[in-house]
């Protein structure tokens, strides 16, 4: 009889250690943030302030020891912005078009081809980054926000496809059918009953390719080498690879803190709302 | 008229396989053409200075051989697997128990609980080993603070123990995959099941065994996959804290491809390694399908 109202407590136990081991990060983040000294201790601040978001803004200039670090977090920001727009734009059009013709058309090796598509589409990325770099360079493509877009939605293609694929599948032939009975033309079928009915495809879609334009860490890593075009995940990197190792207090804790919080936000978000589809796309289940 | 009619449906065809080829053109340049050049690399000498970038020349399995020469490469062949199996354990055991927390009727707060458990996952993937580092600092971090509050020796632990932090690191974040995958798994678990174990007054360990283990079989099976296939080509969190330092002793292969191609400049054999990875991933990637066709 000792076993069943102790499981409870050492549910309670085990709960509460797990629970230490991941809220503790994230508290440090987001005090570190909030006050006026930073440093990688936790410590509940005497005061709360939101100068080191000034900082991040270009509002404010840093005091202490690393002010002699050149930050732009601002233009960081705005990198990420420009790379996971840019990302969603590409992946929604491209995408949309693809996912349409594959849910209508019938063609001999259409399994085929959408089972090619999923396992190369999960080959690692660090595999293939040495020839991305030198095909790039045949680009044009380092240094340019605009590329770095492009082939992080060349790498979302597949899982996106047929996420999209899905979605159109669920419209039935027989609407468009109708709409050209009435007269439409084939395009503005398309345009004014097609894709409306895909709507919350498209939404997932987007709000998917801008979570991954917006986290990427590895194609900017190898394409952009400016400090000022950097997104926020490479800047935030490599304020860590100025100082590797034990960083101690080098590092401006506080902006780089308050720039993070920023940075989660989006991400967390989006993560919500679209969680259901990336364990879709993790697990390679994708018949929506 | 029919004719007519057939036709028009073949011109929509080509239309609508018009709509095709942007995305495959796209997807074929920036991710075929790379897996196959990285394959095509791995048998050339080409090297990322000079003349060498340009004028390379076929020296067949050369790559591999100097590869499996290599102490650095075995060296880091057999850290990715211990990386590999203690972050399996760890993800695996932690994502268990959080999805029976999930699950179970027993506990109080849970949609609370649950968002929390489920928040790592949602951090950009570059904000996670940095508020990690602090966390993990020697002097001022908060971990040896909680060390030294309990009586114990703190610890130099992105140098002396950079195997333990990184995986720590890693397993923060990705217990949340096997958690997703298994507490899904056992909601779908018909409610009769365990009505008609309440009936027999089977204990709950006897439930567990008996009834939601068999039945959880395959998305256990499933999830120990996929953190594999994670973990195998881990990148960002290890280059982020620990660069492979110190003396190689957290070398993954991704970050010794990545060194071998970008810091010694040997770009043919980085992409042997990435092909190495490759194939790993492929494998993974089979059995990852083949199991979650039979779920």
């Amino acid at each position: 009889m000792l076993g069943e109202p102790s499981l409870e407590l050492i549910g309670y136990v085990i709960l509460a250690i797990i629970l230490l081991y991941i809220i503790l990060p994230m508290a440090w983040l987001f005090i570190t943030a909030f006050a006026p000294t930073g440093g990688p201790y936790l410590r509940i601040p005497e005061s709360v302030t939101l100068e080191n978001f000034a900082i991040v803004f270009g509002l404010a200039k840093l005091k202490y020891g690393a002010a002699a670090m050149s930050l732009h977090m601002d233009k960081w920001i705005v990198n990420s912005l420009i790379i996971a727009i840019v990302t969603t734009v590409v992946t929604v059009i491209l995408v949309s078009m693809a996912g349409y013709a594959l849910s209508r058309l019938k063609f001999r090796g259409k399994s085929l081809l959408m089972t090619a598509l999923l396992v190369l589409g999960m080959m690692p990325t660090t595999a293939k980054l040495l020839p991305l770099y030198k095909l790039c360079i045949s680009f044009g493509f380092i240094n340019n926000l605009i590329g770095v877009a492009i082939v992080i939605a060349s790498g979302l293609l597949p899982t996106q496809i047929w996420i999209m694929k899905g979605f159109f599948d669920y419209i039935p032939r027989d609407l468009e059918e109708q709409a050209w009975i009435f007269g439409c033309s084939k395009l503005e079928t398309l345009f004014k009953v097609v894709l409306p009915c895909a709507g919350p495809g498209i939404t997932v879609v987007a709000f998917l390719s801008f979570l991954a334009g917006w986290g990427n860490f590895t194609v900017p890593l190898i394409l952009i080498r400016t400090e000022t075009l950097y997104p926020i995940s490479l800047g935030i990197a490599t304020t860590f690879i100025h100082h590797p190792g034990e960083v101690g207090l080098a590092v401006p804790y506080g902006p780089l803190c308050a720039l993070s919080l920023i940075y989660v936000i989006p991400s967390m978000c989006l993560y919500f709302i679209s969680r259901k589809y990336l364990m879709a796309i993790k697990l390679g289940r994708l018949e929506v | 008229m029919a004719f007519g009619k057939k036709f028009e449906y073949r011109l929509e065809e080509i239309l609508l396989a018009f709509f095709l080829i942007p995305a495959l053109l796209l997807f074929i340049i920036f991710q075929i053409v790379p897996t196959l050049w990285a394959i095509y690399f791995s048998f050339t000498d080409i090297a990322l200075y000079g003349k060498k970038l340009f004028e390379y020349d076929v020296v067949g399995f050369k790559n591999f051989e100097e590869l499996l020469t290599d102490d650095i490469f075995w060296k880091s062949f057999t850290v990715t697997f211990e990386y590999c199996f203690y972050s399996l354990i760890i993800r695996f055991s932690i994502g268990l128990v959080a999805s029976l927390y999930i699950t179970s009727k027993l506990f109080k707060g849970k949609p609370i609980i649950t968002a929390i458990l489920m928040l790592p996952q949602a951090l950009p993937g570059t904000v996670i080993p940095y508020a990690w580092l602090s966390m993990l600092d020697t002097r001022y971090g908060t971990l040896n603070q909680i060390l030294t509050f309990l009586e114990m020796q703190p610890q130099s632990w992105v140098y002396k123990r950079a195997m333990e932090s990184v995986i720590m690191v890693n397993c923060w974040s990705g217990y949340v995959l096997a958690m997703l995958v298994i507490s899904s798994a056992i909601k779908s678990i018909p409610q009769e099941y365990y009505e008609v174990c309440e009936i027999y007054g089977a204990s709950r360990w006897l439930k567990f065994t008996k009834v939601t283990l068999p039945l959880i079989k395959w998305p256990l099976v499933l999830s120990t996959i996929l953190i594999f296939k994670e973990d195998i080509d881990d990148f960002t969190y290890v280059f982020m804290l620990t660069d492979g330092g110190p003396y190689y002793r957290t070398e993954l292969l991704s970050l010794y491809a990545y060194h071998k191609a970008f810091t010694y400049y040997e770009l043919g054999v980085g992409c042997a390694v990435g092909l190495v990875i490759m194939i790993l991933v492929f494998v993974l990637t089979l059995a990852q399908i083949k199991v979650s066709r039979i779920m």
